[in-house]
């Protein structure tokens, strides 16, 4: 049983309770053996990549466009009176004969933000009909969610954790430190897949609620009847880095039906009677990976990057290559 | 077309309720299970796509409704069991006359005679219109409805299997009196005799207009006819040496040709005595064997042909007899002295004789036989049947005395009673002596001009027999008739018959000995069958069909009564197994059947079941492979 499977069957009573975590790296060996020793150490060497620099209020490892009192020297500037004097450049002075203040780079802390789609589609169980019920694609995303916030957490970003369908259902607020790791177990068990898939809504009210611009996660299946497009493009006129982990379960490509049936979309209800047969099951699967495919061209024509999650792809797999195969972690 | 089903009301009855079952039910079925899934969008552009097809796919479901109406309005035309008018006015009603006499046993058919007999009668089954009837019956001694009067092609080939031969002869004229009386009245009426033809010599003219209109139609089986039999076979006592006995018997070859027959008789499963015959052509050869003993029970006569090789016809090979248990009988003679009397029963070694006199009557014991000489007192306990000598006119007599009688004799008697057996009556001559009065139930076994004068009867459930004279007062006692009277009418009361202890005849109605206070006994065959046969005035009543020995079981009232005895064919009738070509009766010349077309029915409900059945199998595998949905 894995760190995750033991936390999301219940944390230690003392985590629970809110006892202060003594240290990450210890507590989540105790729980299992899926997220080991072995297993964190290469988490915690891995750092989010961060293609823009983004300005932060406490120093951490990433530049920003801020210029202060960093070590790394950035540029030079006319002195104005008021500047400290220890930052006036003589050597420059006695070249050029002009006052001239250098100016360093600040290393500030990331904001990471984790989107996990809580719509009734991300509930929907292969095969079956039960609506908002656990499925393999919520639990997966949450353990992404998860495990990449602890990544986040142990590089010192500010993690913040929201849940969404059509609007933002839950948020937690930002946090960083690995201690905190539990904090976001606890949260994202919590949620639940209920609600239609309104990422475009969604988005800008989480734009609203969070003007510290950083990368922006987005955990979902995109199955969004209004377009995934309009989410994503939020985020990006919002001057966020919007990151999409697709949550793909190739079972919905080819359902096991047959004869005549009257199927009815788990968010909206819409119906439509079909009769299944062979060709329709091979134009579905066509169709299903066409749209797929449209994701993916999507964001790479808007130059965002693009991931998709194979819920049948094991985890740790998942997270220690393709991740890294796709540069996501460095 | 015509309905021999339903009628054509109740049809359309049927057609309007289950049709209207099938397209509500179409209907439900129509109303599809709801499936969820995850993003219908992707749906949308799958469903775009088959639109175009929807019309097909109405029209297919509008098929496939029309279709499910098609399947059950044809099954429900197979209800109303259609037949073509011409078949309705055709019909016929045939009778099937199978032989199933000895002769069927010739081993000349596929196995049997009897076994062609029967493919014959399937093949006509199989080949019976679609409006035919048939009855199939078999012939022996008797005639044996198997079936009614059907179109039922199961039933018919049901009562096919329980055809067997029997050990009988063939009573033809029983038969067509039968099919006669069945068909009388019918259209169309055919009469069809399966048989090899052994009806012996048939009386053509008394059989003249016994058929009528009837269609007579022959199905001849059988193909040889070697064959030689037993057909006489006769055993019997000598009657003052019981345990010696004589046999007659009658070999015959029904052959063309001259044959050698090896004879074994076989007493007590020991051998007899073996000799070889030699038989001409159609040759009986009646041989008489005098003096025998060593064997006490039973006796078997069997041939063979001389060659070893088995004939034709094993039925007729075997004859059988068996003869009663020699026991001593005990006899109480209750007299004052008749040296006559006591000197007739010194005769019969198997006689324990008990005398005494009427003032010492009853003594102690059980006895088979009382003998009265000229008393009749009160019949005691234990005393058996009772031969009264001259009786007193007497309360206690069994018989009233009616007038006197002087100078007299017999001039009638029942020479084939089993007390006057061997005996010569007509000389006896008598002084004096009484005629009797019989009861209501009595039997006059003698008489004179005058009265009877010899009497049976039942007293108190006892038999009796009286006699109405001294016979010292006649030359009776002088005469070798004295002591065979005497013994026989003893061994008559005891059921031991010292004449031919030859068998029952099959197929003849058999009236056995038996206690006369029983209703019912138990009759044990050959077979190893036992049944229960009535029994009526102290004879067990059957007709039996097989050839061999029989045990006679009665419920007495201290213990259980077993008799045994045997049956034999001999039948020269049904040893000449010649098969014969040709039938006729009276004037008319029977045909060979025609119109049993094998193979081919004319029901077509049968043909209308199969086409939905083939449809609904098409329609399976194309919903299964998804060629129809």
């Amino acid at each position: 049983m894995g760190l995750f499977d033991r936390i999301w069957r219940g944390l230690p009573s003392a985590s629970r309770r809110g006892a202060p975590a003594r240290g990450v790296g210890a507590s989540p060996t105790k729980q299992g053996d899926l997220f080991d020793d072995e297993f964190q150490r290469k988490l915690e060497t891995l750092a989010l990549v961060s293609r823009k620099v983004f300005a932060g209020r406490l120093r951490a490892e990433r530049r920003t466009k801020k210029k202060g009192s960093g070590v790394e020297f950035a540029d030079h500037r006319d002195y104005v009176p008021g500047d400290d004097f220890r930052a006036v450049d003589w050597n420059a002075y006695q070249r050029f004969g002009r006052l001239l203040v250098r100016l360093y780079e600040e290393e500030e802390d990331l904001s990471i933000y984790f989107i996990v789609d809580c719509s009734s589609s991300m509930g929907f169980v292969s095969g079956g009909s039960a609506r908002g019920a656990s499925s393999a694609k919520f639990d997966y995303a949450r353990r992404l969610a998860a495990a990449l916030a602890y990544v986040g957490l142990a590089n010192l970003d500010r993690v913040t954790v929201v849940g969404m369908s059509d609007q933002v259902v839950a948020r937690m607020p930002t946090t960083r430190g690995k201690g905190r790791i539990f904090r976001v177990f606890n949260f994202l068990r919590e949620l639940s897949p209920t609600g239609v898939t309104d990422l475009g809504e969604g988005m800008r009210t989480f734009v609203a609620q969070h003007k510290r611009r950083g990368l922006a996660v987005l955990i979902s299946d995109l199955y969004d009847h209004a377009g995934f497009e309009r989410g994503i493009n939020v985020l990006r006129y919002a001057k966020f880095e919007p990151f999409v982990l697709h949550i793909v379960d190739p079972a919905e490509a080819r359902p096991e039906l047959n004869g005549d049936v009257r199927i009815y979309d788990c968010e909206t209800g819409d119906e439509r009677e079909v009769t299944i047969t062979p060709a329709v099951l091979e134009r579905m699967q066509l169709a299903w990976r066409e749209y797929q495919e449209s994701v993916e061209r999507f964001c790479a024509s808007r130059q965002v990057p693009y991931f998709p999650a194979d819920i049948n792809v094991p985890f740790d797999e998942l997270i220690l290559k393709v991740f890294r195969r796709g540069g996501f972690l460095r | 077309m015509a309905f021999a089903g339903l009628p054509f009301a109740t049809l359309v009855t049927i057609a309007a309720a289950l049709g209207a079952l099938t397209v509500v039910f179409y209907i439900l079925k129509l109303r599809r299970r709801p499936i969820a899934v995850p993003f219908s969008h992707i749906w949308e552009r799958v469903l775009r796509d088959k639109e175009a097809e929807s019309w097909l796919s109405r029209l297919r479901r509008l098929l496939s409704l029309l279709f499910q109406l098609l399947l059950l309005g044809v099954l429900i035309l197979a209800l109303g069991d259609p037949r073509l008018s011409q078949n309705l006015v055709q019909g016929r009603n045939v009778l099937v006359l199978v032989d199933t006499s000895a002769s069927m046993k010739a081993t000349d058919g596929s196995p049997t005679r009897l076994d062609s007999a029967r493919d014959q009668v399937a093949a006509m089954v199989r080949g019976l219109g679609a409006t035919d009837r048939m009855l199939i019956a078999s012939m022996d001694s008797g005639v044996r409805p198997l079936t009614g009067m059907t179109g039922e092609a199961q039933d018919l080939t049901l009562a096919l299997k329980e055809l067997r031969a029997t050990d009988t002869r063939a009573d033809i004229r029983r038969g067509l009196r039968f099919a006669a009386d069945s068909l009388r009245g019918l259209p169309k009426a055919e009469l069809v005799v399966v048989s090899d033809g052994a009806f012996g010599d048939l009386d053509q003219e008394s059989l003249k207009d016994v058929l009528g209109d009837i269609e007579l139609r022959y199905v001849p089986v059988g193909s040889r006819n070697k064959n030689v039999a037993i057909t006489q076979f006769s055993v019997r006592r000598y009657p003052l040496d019981k345990s010696r006995y004589e046999v007659m018997l009658e070999v015959s070859n029904t052959n063309e040709e001259p044959t050698e027959v090896e004879l074994t008789l076989i007493g007590d499963e020991q051998v007899v005595d073996v000799s070889r015959l030699s038989l001409g052509p159609n040759e009986r050869l009646p041989r008489f064997y005098k003096d025998l003993a060593g064997a006490s029970r039973t006796l078997e006569a069997v041939i063979k042909l001389g060659d070893g090789t088995p004939d034709d016809l094993p039925a007729d090979d075997h004859a059988y007899a068996l003869m009663p248990e020699r026991r001593r009988s005990r006899v109480l003679l209750v007299t004052d002295g008749n040296t006559y009397l006591e000197a007739a029963l010194l005769l019969d070694e198997y006689l324990e004789v008990t005398e005494v006199t009427e003032a010492a009557y009853p003594p102690s014991g059980r006895f088979d036989v009382t003998v009265f000489d000229r008393v009749a007192p009160p019949l005691a306990e234990g005393g058996g049947a009772a031969l009264y000598l001259n009786p007193p006119d007497t309360e206690t007599a069994p018989v009233p005395r009616g007038k006197p009688l002087k100078d007299f004799g017999f001039d009638t008697w029942e020479r084939k009673h089993p007390a006057l057996r061997f005996t010569e009556l007509g000389d006896v001559q008598v002084a004096v002596g009484n005629s009797f009065r019989p009861e209501r139930g009595d039997k006059a076994v003698g008489a004179s001009f005058q009265g009877p004068i010899l009497v049976e009867g039942r007293r108190q459930g006892r038999r009796f027999m009286a006699l109405g004279f001294d016979p010292r007062q006649s030359d009776f006692v002088m005469r070798v008739a004295w002591p065979l009277f005497i013994l026989n009418t003893i061994d008559y009361f005891v059921a031991e018959d010292t004449g031919y202890i030859s068998s029952f005849r099959t197929g003849e109605v058999w009236h056995i000995p038996a206690p006369s206070g029983a209703s019912s006994a138990e009759l044990e065959g050959p077979d190893g069958v036992r049944r229960t046969v009535p029994v009526k005035q102290g004879q067990a009543v059957f007709q039996g069909d097989q050839a061999g020995f029989y045990t006679l079981r009665v419920a007495g009232e201290e213990q259980e009564q077993t008799s045994e005895f045997a049956a034999n064919l001999v039948d020269l009738a049904e040893s000449r197994i010649t098969p014969s070509p040709t039938f006729e009766v009276g004037d008319k010349r029977a045909t060979a059947v025609s119109g049993f077309n094998a193979g081919v029915r004319r029901e077509l409900w049968i043909y209308l079941l199969i086409a939905v059945v083939l449809a609904s199998l098409v329609e399976w595998v194309t919903y299964h492979r998804r060629l129809t949905v």
